[in-house]
């Protein structure tokens, strides 16, 4: 009997392995399991190697997991394409297509020997039942369902929803597909049984949503009425869901003819007096950064969101990284602070992009969403939200008195000015991106410059005491301590669980607030703290070094940063903690018998 | 908002006259344009704050500031994006771009092919003075061959953009020329430009005191310009029009080279249309997550 379980498969573009992910997620929700799903792709458009990761618990879940539970091979060369994403351990039982001819002693996994490996006639079943190779990824459910006793009946109600309208046939083929596989199980039972329990922990009524649709519908939800993009891996389904979506609450959409005109048509919205928003990935973000300075000292609102991937350049499409957190904060000429907000998983994508709504408009900024492409485009069950909790932020408009004589850049105690837009009668005024006194009037005076500089970023003090932009876990008095941001966020609280079990007291610091930095914040958590690490997928370490610049940050924390695409596994984490513990408790008992 | 055109007396020509000072040398071809659309806006008679004034960067841009509209002094080259915003944010707004030759034919070229073919409902007035004058006198884009400016000492080794015959080739339904040398000629192409129901280009010759060349001065296009309807141009007639526009360059027209007397339907006119026939399958935003729910 499981509780947790992650299956990993990979097959060739045809072979449906990703829709088979996509068909065991949406059979776990409606069972009330908690579960994740994530894709991977090689580069090619059709075809090509494709995989994907199930995991599947009875208890909330916050990353992918680590090494495969049950690994689902339809042919080896794309399989071992996908290395350490699908990462095969002693524990792991592999389930293979036979026609490979691969002998279950001779897998071509060097120096692993996986706990059971089973050679199924995967291809030969599907076109024995179903008449077609096609249904080999209905073979795979049936084997899933039969050996993991989970979503028999779920599943069988997806497959008539898929294949309903291609004909009896075909539906016929798919269900006999899934039966034989299902029997096939059933006869051959594993060397350990990996049945799934159940728990009280298990809630009905569960969304499946990938990052990319949550941000969007959550930016709908916060009143958000126009967006304008330009398609960029992997952030395109957001500009998509636009597309689908905003007619329908009033709002419009544009996909622009680049990335520069899709911020510059959002900007313009803003000033027309709409929440706005645009949505892109590394290369889009540099081009982007220019309008973005106009947004600043123009002070108008709006959400731009980084799906990060590898970089620089190119880089790595189609793979997560959070190696953008340097340009997000930094990449801008001038003086500026501009909110960064990120969140951990698809759950909290809902919570953070209201909130990065809610910031923009409050503070009158542009505000950077940097998600990533491991949120953006995996699935998690989320239970039901509450979207009455939430509170929803407008602009400050300016007030009949204010509209008497209209100063836009007003002076005030906060710094937020009233801002009218296009329409308002008394409300004209000159937005620009040259410097500009109180009225808006062009200066090129230092003393206003100065004045005007100071209102754009102590506006933004108080986010720096936002104490609920931060997720503190474990035990307060830790010697011990970990940072980790985005959704490596979720590998780490499983870590520090993990460490918990292992005897290795330690805390967790999860900022959902990048920039600008709460030195406070942090300065009260690394109180009392010896060492530690800071968790992230970059090779530079990138919060690690911001941090350095802004804290004082125990001289024992180290980064453990890796380059994109390189999953960090939460017992990767507990082994470098248990390496910090050793070498916490040797220089304590150096410092009780000094070396003579 | 509702639309409010009123009599065409009531506002007057001041009244779309900020009281900022203008940074441009005496002299400058900007002046009169500023004056044409103070005119031209006063014959719409819409409000100045139902009025959203774009530019870029350049001597040319600053002019939104010494209007009374909402004015948006943007960055160089990308007035059109944000003008398209705004107008699809809020289409009842009366919606100008203007900017010079640079910023719309150089640095924010990319932009004008795809504002034509979205046909939103803008006037876009540039400034081509063939020089660039905010930066001290260096090649521009529709610099002539030839040229010898701060940046093209031996002079210039490119062929100019021709404006009008760009913006006619992207499929415009609007376009027309005018001077300063000619007020009552260029506030009458502007008008017409802001209200024809869709994208309008209009090109004005304005010519740069500091920088430019003597044969592009007020006094010598007073000379040579001659008006499209004084060669009996039918501005239906697309082919004609560009054939026209070819003389860019060479010969002075002004007027309108063409109109479409069926033009395309606006961007904004077709989202307003989506937004009423998709309005009825909206979830309450609280409800916005249950489309996540698998049944």
């Amino acid at each position: 009997m499981s509780n947790d379980i992650v299956i990993g498969m990979a097959g060739s573009g045809g072979d449906g392995i990703v829709s088979a992910g996509d068909a065991m997620i949406t059979a776990a929700a409606l069972e009330g399991y908690h579960a994740v799903l994530t894709k991977s792709f090689g580069p090619q458009i059709r075809g090509g190697e494709s995989s994907c990761r199930v995991r599947i618990s009875t208890r909330p879940v916050l990353s992918s997991g680590g090494a495969l539970d049950l690994a689902v091979a339809l042919n080896w060369e794309d399989f071992l394409k996908f290395g350490a994403e699908l990462p095969v351990n002693g524990r792991t039982t592999v389930i293979y297509e036979s026609a490979t001819g691969v002998p279950p002693d001779r897998l071509p996994l060097p120096g692993v020997t996986p706990w059971e490996a089973i050679a199924v006639p995967i291809a030969e079943m599907a076109k024995q039942n179903a008449g077609t190779e096609k249904a080999k990824n209905s073979v795979v459910l049936g084997l899933l369902a039969g050996w993991l006793g989970v979503g028999r009946d779920s599943l069988v109600a997806g497959l008539r929803k898929k294949f309903s309208k291609k004909g009896a046939e075909v539906l016929q083929g798919n269900e006999n597909a899934f039966a034989a596989g299902v029997q096939y199980a059933a006869e051959h039972p594993l060397r350990e049984p990996r049945t799934l329990g159940t728990s009280d922990a298990m809630v009905e009524g569960k969304l499946v949503v990938d990052g990319n649709d949550m941000c969007a519908a959550a930016a709908l939800f916060a009143g958000c009425e126009f967006f304008g993009g330009y398609p960029i891996t992997p952030s395109s389904e957001i500009m998509q869901f636009f597309g689908r979506e905003v007619w329908k609450y009033g709002g419009a959409m544009i996909q622009c003819e680049d990335e520069i005109a899709g911020i510059g048509a959002v900007v313009g919205a803003s000033f027309a007096g709409k929440k706005a928003m645009t949505a892109t990935s590394g290369p889009g973000m540099s081009l982007k950064t220019e309008m973005l300075g106009l947004a600043s000292i123009a002070e108008l609102p709006l959400v731009c969101v980084n799906v990060q991937r590898g970089g620089p350049s190119t880089g790595l499409p189609t793979k997560s990284e959070q190696a953008d957190l340097f340009q997000a904060c930094f990449s801008a000429h001038g003086d500026v602070v501009r909110p960064v907000l990120a969140p951990t998983s698809v759950e909290d994508t809902f919570a953070i992009t209201v909130e990065a709504f809610n910031v923009a408009e409050h503070y009158q900024t542009p505000v950077i969403l940097l998600s990533d492409q491991e949120i953006a485009q995996r699935k998690e069950t989320v239970d039901p939200i509450d979207t009455k909790a939430f509170t929803i932020v407008e602009r400050r408009r300016p007030t009949a008195a204010d509209l008497g004589k209209y100063e836009r850049f007003k002076a005030t105690d906060s710094g937020i000015s009233p801002l009218s837009h296009p329409g308002m009668p008394g409300g004209n005024y000159l937005a620009s991106g040259i410097e500009h006194n109180e009225r808006g009037a062009p200066t090129a005076s230092g003393e206003v410059h100065a004045r005007m500089n100071d209102k754009r970023i102590h506006k933004l003090d108080p986010l720096m005491r936002r104490r609920d932009l931060f997720l503190v876990e474990g035990d307060g008095h830790a010697p011990v301590a970990l940072v980790a941001w985005g959704s490596v966020a979720g590998t780490a609280r499983e870590a520090l669980e993990l460490a918990r079990r292992q005897g290795i007291q330690a805390k967790l610091l999860v900022p959902k607030l990048l920039f600008p930095v709460a030195e406070e914040i942090y300065a009260d958590f690394f109180r009392g703290v010896q060492a530690g690490l800071v968790v992230e997928q970059s090779h530079q370490g990138q919060l690690y070094r911001i941090l350095r610049m802004y804290v004082n940050v125990p001289a024992g924390m180290q980064p453990l940063a890796k380059s994109g695409s390189n999953p960090i596994l939460p017992t990767s984490i507990v082994e470098r903690l248990q390496k910090i513990v050793l070498g916490l408790q040797r220089q304590r008992v150096a410092e009780v018998e000094p070396a003579g | 908002m509702s639309t409010t055109t009123r009599p065409a007396d009531e506002y007057q020509a001041k009244d779309y006259k900020s009281d900022l000072k203008p940074i441009w040398c005496p002299g400058c071809g900007d002046f009169g344009v500023v004056q044409a659309i103070y005119r031209a806006l006063s014959s719409v008679g819409r409000p100045p704050h139902e009025i959203a004034f774009v530019s870029g960067i350049g001597c040319s841009s600053r002019i939104p500031g010494y209007t009374t509209a909402y004015g948006f002094n943007s960055v160089h080259g990308r007035a059109l994006p944000i003008a398209q915003g705004i107008k699809l944010a809020n289409p009842d707004l009366l919606v100008l771009v203007a900017g010079g030759d640079g910023d719309g034919f150089s640095i924010g070229g990319g932009h004008v092919a795809h504002a034509v073919r979205r046909n939103m409902d803008l006037t876009y007035i540039v400034m081509d003075n063939q020089i660039y004058g905010l930066t001290k006198g260096q090649l521009s884009p529709t610099s002539p061959r030839g040229l010898r400016t701060a940046s093209s000492t031996w002079g210039s080794l490119e062929d100019p953009v021709n404006p009008l015959l760009y913006v006619l080739g992207y499929g415009a339904s609007f376009v027309a020329q005018g001077t300063p040398a000619d007020m009552q000629g260029l506030a009458a192409v502007i008008e017409e430009a802001v209200r024809f129901p869709g994208f309008a280009f209009v090109n004005v010759q304005s010519p740069c005191v500091t920088y430019g060349q003597e044969e592009q001065s007020l006094k010598a296009q007073k000379g040579i310009m001659q008006t499209l309807a004084s060669l009996g141009h039918d501005p239906a007639d697309r082919l004609k029009a560009m054939a026209l526009a070819s003389e860019y360059g060479h010969k002075l027209y002004t007027g309108v080279f063409y109109r479409n007397p069926e033009p395309p339907p606006t961007y904004e006119a077709e989202a307003r249309r989506r937004q009423e026939e998709t309005r009825a399958q909206a979830r309450p935003r609280e409800r916005i997550l249950e489309m996540f729910r698998p049944q």
